[in-house]
């Protein structure tokens, strides 16, 4: 029978939120000035000389990409950084001998990071809209791809740190893939100022269907149908979800 | 009729082809202090493993007080508690948070007067609002004891627990074993200190190879050496003939 010890489930998630916001000029205020100067340089020096893409002047099209970018981080290092770091010093042995399921670690994980991400991305949202002006095209359609998205870069943190064995496995999601699929994702362009064949493979990049998500909830306008980006942010986020809770469960290089 | 505290059968650990574990069957009944001694690598540590959850039995089956530690894991675990060998601390929390949110996680309430009087019994009242990573070894070890008390188990497994610890620090966790006993907490403790298993223990298990060698009440224990001192009798043990690892 499915059973949830709701006791052990907040009082992780706590832990979690704790554990962030102890350390919050380096989880929250360090994204948030990394960002602001790609925004400075893209968006202010660059924004005069390109002035509009699809419609938007040049330094509003950066926004909800920006955002993203600081959100994807966030959810992702908050998850893998607190797990691997419990494996390395040993703390998760709290975790392993406590009445826990995979239930209660992903929600309390996922729920801590996702939080986090919120929290990065409305700072980035409130310096971006000091430069530009607030926007908000569909509150709604935001508020979905954002929880679809960290949702899903906090499971896919989880994994890496299940599956991580030193400092140099952990940097391996982050470097070589997260950084090159967002850069390409259409953060700072819009695909349809590539030429062919990159235009066709951008769009195989899942990172592009989040960016153009949140564009179109932030600004109205998106490079793919934001119905059909939805639905594949949602079918992934399944994907995972399902992946990690079978790990978590099996306790895949945590149980021996 | 009342379950022992601790059952396993026949209980097995292969990592490949090497048995960490192999084929072990031990009962412990409630309120009795069993300790399990060994050479490096006799497999103690797994075998804590496999009851608390550390590890992933290959075979056998474990009940703690009846509940099975697989099937019934929520149950069985809240009536354990576990003080690894490797100390570990979480450098963002104090002793103080550290209490509250291990007990948080066995599922109960945190009860800030309950970690404040553990604090306090573990001479860490001084220190509570420290970073953990500011305490000395001694103090990180007596919080470990503390965080595996703090949700009250009834089985309590030490793996350890005085190695590396100095004369007097050692003395107090004697003290607090004896003390545990007299409240029926039933302990298991691993420990190379052969004189800790003759001043605590009340039956004496002995571990080589993943096998368990012998298990007997420390009176008997000491019976075979005819004179000779746990550590003689120990040696001779470990020494007999080379049990087979099961196929």
């Amino acid at each position: 029978m499915f059973a949830v010890d709701w006791i052990a489930l907040r009082t992780l998630l706590s832990k979690e939120v704790r554990r962030f916001a102890k350390v919050w000029s380096q989880t929250v205020v360090s994204p948030l000035v990394s960002t602001s100067l790609y925004f400075l340089v893209f968006g202010v020096a660059l924004g005069s000389r390109l002035r509009n893409v699809g419609g938007v002047p040049y330094m509003e099209y950066v926004v909800p990409g920006l955002i993203m970018l600081a959100m994807i981080n966030a959810a992702f290092l908050n998850t893998s950084s607190s797990l691997f770091q419990s494996k390395i010093n040993g703390t998760v042995v709290d975790l392993l001998v406590a009445p826990i399921g995979p239930f209660e670690m992903l929600v309390a994980y996922l729920g801590a990071a996702m939080l986090r991400a919120f929290i990065v991305g409305t700072l980035v949202y409130g310096v971006a809209a000091a430069f530009v002006g607030p926007k908000l095209a569909h509150p709604g359609w935001t508020l979905l791809f954002s929880a679809a998205v960290t949702a899903s870069f906090a499971a896919l943190g989880l994994i890496s740190a299940l599956w991580a064995e030193k400092f140099d496995h952990l940097a391996v999601v982050p470097n070589f893939v997260l950084t090159p699929l967002t850069f390409l994702g259409g953060v700072f362009y819009s695909v349809q100022m590539l030429p062919p064949p990159w235009d066709t493979l951008s769009r195989l990049n899942p990172i592009l269907y989040m960016v153009n998500g949140l564009r179109y909830g932030i600004l109205g306008v998106s490079d793919v149908p934001p119905g059909r980006a939805l639905i594949l942010l949602l079918t992934l986020l399944l994907l995972i979800l399902a992946a990690v809770a079978r790990l978590l469960a099996r306790g895949y290089k945590l149980r021996s | 009729m009342t379950p022992p505290a601790l059952r396993c059968d026949q209980v097995v650990k292969r990592y490949g082809d090497f048995c960490a574990v192999d084929r072990v069957s031990l009962e412990v009944d409630g309120g009795e202090i069993v300790a399990l001694l060994g050479p490096n690598g006799a497999g103690k540590t797994t075998l804590i493993g496999c009851i608390t959850g550390l590890v992933n039995a290959t075979g056998g089956t474990i009940t703690v007080f009846g509940q099975d530690v697989r099937r019934d894991f929520r149950t069985a675990r809240r009536l354990v508690g576990l003080v690894p060998q490797e100390i570990n601390f979480d450098p963002f929390f104090t002793p103080l948070e550290s209490l509250m949110i291990q007990m948080g996680l066995m599922g109960q309430r945190p009860d800030r007067a309950w970690c404040e009087e553990l604090l306090d019994r573990f001479a860490l009242s001084d220190r509570r609002d420290a970073y953990t990573r500011h305490l000395s070894g001694g103090m990180k070890r007596r919080l470990l004891v503390a965080k595996a008390l703090v949700h009250r188990p009834k089985l309590l497994f030490l793996d350890e627990p005085t190695a590396g610890v100095d004369v007097e620090l050692r003395k107090s966790l004697w003290d607090e074993v004896r003390r545990l006993r007299s409240e029926g907490t039933t302990v298991l403790l691993t420990t190379h200190y052969l004189e800790e298993a003759e001043e605590l223990a009340d039956r004496i298990a002995v571990m080589r190879r993943g096998r368990l060698l012998v298990v007997e009440p420390r009176e008997a224990m000491l019976a075979r050496g005819q004179g000779r001192s746990l550590e003689e009798i120990f040696v001779e043990l470990v020494h007999s003939e080379e049990p087979p690892c099961s196929p």
